[in-house]
């Protein structure tokens, strides 16, 4: 099979698994126990009004009180024709509201898995040549207290220390920088350190251990006898190879933390992303949002996953798509 | 509640019998002038099209744009905005004149005129259409039947509004009106899709002059932003306000607000309890501690709880053993004051002689409790207390509870559950084997799906009109998940509701012997109110710290 029909055949796979997410999600939100129109009973009732009454109103004015069959094929209808609906937790239509902070969360999480990427892989490689060395220990050390720390601790202690205490940097993320601009590098300083020190610590031990197995292989001694300098040996033969398991996990986190992943790091840095967006949609019962967030993370998930498989072939010549 | 909510909610007062009507102005800027951040850490609006919300926060955010007719400050005293002078209510209770000053602008240079007030009341707020979430506040029932009050004009700058049953406390609903720009409405009327998409409705481009800022922005989740409004019809003369912008920034965790507030990164934000003392050892941050009309308390269920609850010996018997001294060290950290009825002292109408001092002093007894409990016949009790998860108030009020209440033999058992679950399964109820659709009150026979003895909420109270309680403590109150009966209660907030309370001295009788009636009978435990504290950038002059600290913000500015 060829690359092209490989691809094309996991794009249709794609198109199934979007669509049964998409349907699983609407479905569940709208079966659910809860109304979005449940943050008004309280208020409502307050109010001595006939809760019933007034909530049947409110799901009226938002087209929730249509059979849940016309509210989905509705939904697929708009979808269709390019509407995502209407977000009746903040008053705008869907897609103004994803593409309004989908931005936020692309560059926090971009530079973050750059600072883990470059760092992790640096220090994984440094530390398995340097094997059983003070520097290994010392890096073993870091990488261990990196994956151990929570990131709303880290985040919070990073405030303390570099914002309040030293003064260095503003205690929360403020979006009226220009996005290309010194300054929006320097308030995402914070952010990308906490966002990213986990990660980095995780890719320090994938690529450690990653490289060492590799150095132990029959190749590698081969290359050394043939009287390959060693940083020929370890950057064209030993990194090479190790690359193929931190690809993978590189691009599962890369999934992962789009939707979701940073929710924690944009709620203690006041970073206005899509995991802050997509929790409160769920927590307002919102699901033109959440269907809508729930949609695109699966896209981007299935993405990166026939990406990964795509960088396997390149990466290592010998896997075949059949 | 948050801040702006509760200004919005106070509404208005009795004008004719309150005194001071000028607002607190100091003579203008000394400083420069900058953006003012506020850092909160509620929720987010939901919207900026006024009709359409629900929530504290929209309302609030609309209020920075939009004065509405009148504030109150600290001393409850009316302070007017867009009210020419104080509404006038006729002898009988039934007619509310509101006349409007006469400098009023829409952005388009349009006069705000009393027709638009009385079109957005009867083709906005009372339209079948558009289902304004709280239109029953503008309706009465007469003969049986519910109708909405008739708003007229009275010339280009006053309108009426007409009840056919007097209400003593309706004057608060007025004071609480908002209105739209009648030509731009018109556009969407009857069209509740259209209305609410509408874009000048929904960034606020109408509001002209109407209120100290304009709308500059608002990024869901983040900010909310507006910019000095220099048409401002209260800064002529002082050129108010005084900051360049004023921005909402909203924090996700209350530990990064207080550090941006260390680091001087916000001017103004409210400071929990435990980092009082931290931060007022700082000299750039200036503390203010205000009493608040919210306070916390023990609900007893009277529907599907223990029997015992239904006894009112039994329930003083509880609220006896419970120390409201210990309760505010231990868990407020001193932020607060024992409460015995439901009105706060701030108010014009607490009366304190005659209540029944339950938790404190020779009434925190629990020898006595014990043998209450015994000699009603009940011994080797077990309870089980519920409260929203998350809410670490009031999981230590009901750690505290377990503790006290088993010193008196009663076994406790806690019960954390999320607050839709708690409003749903413990509070929501029906009676069993009927059709009814769950409510907060579904009558006397109603139970809840999940039992439970014992419930940590707080409630708050308007201090200019606690009657509006009613909702929790009278029999048929739309918040009465309890099942609470008293037929005495009952009766005395009719009364408030009544003709008889348009006498000012009157209603405060009445709101006196109901204090007393239910700091006896106890419906719930009422605990502690709670304080607030608000902390600022000492540079930040003009604040007057109070019930309502923020109704004169428009002339709060920095100094040095």
């Amino acid at each position: 099979m060829s690359m092209r029909e490989y691809v094309v055949r996991r794009l249709v796979y794609s198109a199934v698994i979007a669509w049964g997410v998409l349907t699983a999600t609407f479905l569940l939100l709208r079966l659910g126990p809860s109304s979005p129109a449940d943050r008004y009973l309280a208020n409502v009732a307050a109010r001595g009004q006939n809760v019933t009454q007034v909530l049947a109103a409110i799901e009226a004015r938002y087209g929730l009180d249509k059979p849940l069959h016309v509210q989905y094929l509705d939904y697929l209808n708009n979808l269709v024709h390019g509407d995502w609906g209407w977000s009746f937790s903040t008053s705008m239509p869907v897609m103004d509201l994803l593409q309004r902070h989908w931005v936020y969360s692309f560059q926090l999480i971009l530079l973050s898995m750059l600072f883990a990427m470059v760092l992790g892989i640096f220090l994984g490689l440094y530390s398995a040549v340097r094997h059983n060395t003070r520097a290994d220990y010392a890096a073993t050390f870091l990488s261990f207290v990196g994956i151990s720390l929570p990131n709303f601790w880290l985040g919070i202690m990073l405030i303390l220390i570099f914002s309040v205490k030293l003064g260095w940097f503003k205690t929360y993320y403020d979006t009226s920088l220009p996005m290309f601009s010194l300054a929006n590098l320097k308030a995402l300083v914070l952010p990308v350190m906490t966002l990213g020190t986990g990660m980095m610590a995780a890719y320090t031990r994938y690529t450690r251990s990653a490289t060492l197995e590799n150095l132990r292989m029959d190749y590698v001694r081969t290359a050394r006898a043939k009287g390959l300098p060693e940083r020929q040996v370890l950057w064209r033969h030993v990194f090479r190879n190790s690359l193929l398991p931190i690809v993978t996990i590189i691009m599962f986190d890369l999934g992962s933390v789009v939707f979701g992943g940073a929710y924690l790091t944009e709620v203690i840095f006041g970073v206005p992303g899509l995991g802050q967006i997509s929790f409160n949609a769920i927590f307002a019962d919102d699901y033109a949002v959440v269907v809508a967030v729930t949609l695109i993370g699966a896209i981007v998930v299935l993405a990166f996953n026939l990406l990964t498989d795509v960088a396997y072939t390149i990466l290592d010549p010998r896997i075949r798509y059949d | 509640m948050g801040r702006r909510g509760f200004l919005r909610l106070c509404g208005g007062a009795a004008a004719l019998s309150l005194g001071c009507l000028q607002p607190s102005k100091p003579s203008g800027p000394r400083g420069g002038l900058e953006a003012f951040i506020e850092g909160v850490s509620a929720g987010d609006a939901e919207t900026l099209n006024w009709i359409l919300a629900a929530d504290a926060a929209s309302l609030g955010y609309v209020s920075f744009t939009m004065d509405g007719l009148a504030t109150y400050d600290n001393q409850l005293r009316l302070q007017l905005r867009w009210l020419r002078e104080p509404v006038e209510i006729s002898r009988d209770g039934l007619e509310y004149t509101v006349p409007l000053r006469e400098d009023l602008r829409w952005t388009d240079g349009n006069p705000v005129r009393a027709e638009d007030f009385v079109y957005t009341m009867e083709h906005l707020m009372f339209a079948p259409w558009l289902r304004y979430t709280y239109a029953g506040d503008w309706m009465e029932e007469v003969d049986g039947a519910q109708r909405f009050v008739e708003p007229r004009v009275v010339d280009k700058n006053t309108f009426a509004i007409i009840r056919e049953r007097a209400s003593p406390e309706f004057l608060y609903t007025v004071m609480g009106l908002l209105v739209y720009p009648e030509h731009i409405a018109k556009r969407y009327e009857g069209d509740a899709e259209a209305f609410t998409r509408a874009e000048e409705l929904n960034n606020l481009s109408y509001t002209g002059n109407l209120g100290p800022y304009r709308f500059v922005e608002w990024i869901r989740n983040d900010k909310f932003a507006v910019e000095r409004n220099p048409d401002y019809y209260l800064g002529r003369e002082d050129g108010a306000p005084y900051f360049d912008r004023y921005v909402v920034k909203l924090f996700g965790s209350p530990a990064a607000r207080h550090a941006a507030l260390e680091a001087g990164d916000i001017a103004y934000t409210s400071v929990d309890p435990p980092k009082v003392g931290q931060l007022m050892a700082n000299k750039a941050i200036r503390i203010y501690t205000v009493p608040t009309n919210g306070f916390l308390l023990l609900d007893f269920n009277q529907r599907n709880g223990w029997a015992g609850l239904r006894l009112r010996e039994v329930r003083q018997a509880i609220s006896m053993a419970i120390g409201k001294e210990l309760l505010i060290n231990s868990v407020l950290l001193g932020f607060g004051e024992p409460a015995f009825s439901f009105i706060p002292k701030v108010s014009p109408l607490h009366v304190d002689e005659g209540l029944e001092r339950y938790g404190v002093g020779a009434l925190y007894d629990k020898s006595r409790a014990r043998e209450v409990l015994r000699s009603a016949g009940y011994a080797g009790v077990r309870l089980r207390i519920v409260t929203n998860s998350g809410n670490k108030t009031r999981e230590n009020v009901a750690f505290l509870v377990k503790q006290e209440l088993s010193e008196i033999g009663v076994e406790v058992e806690i019960k954390l559950v999320p607050w839709p679950t708690l409003l749903r399964k413990y509070l929501m109820n029906k009676t069993p084997g009927s059709d009814q659709p769950p409510r907060f009150n579904n009558g006397p026979g109603a139970v809840s799906e999940e039992p439970w003895d014992l419930l940590v909420i707080g409630y708050t109270t308007d201090p200019k009109q606690p009657s509006g309680t009613e909702i929790f403590f009278a029999t048929d109150g739309g918040l009465n998940s309890s099942g609470y009966s008293n037929g005495k209660v009952d009766g005395l907030f009719k009364r408030l509701r009544s003709p008889e309370a348009l006498d000012e001295g009157r209603r405060r009788e009445l709101y006196a012997e109901l204090s007393r009636e239910l700091s006896v009978d106890l419906p719930v435990d009422f605990l502690a109110f709670q304080y607030a504290n608000l902390g600022f950038q000492a540079r930040v002059k003009g604040v007057e710290p109070g019930i309502s600290t923020t109704y004169n913000y428009q002339w709060w500015r920095f100094e040095g």
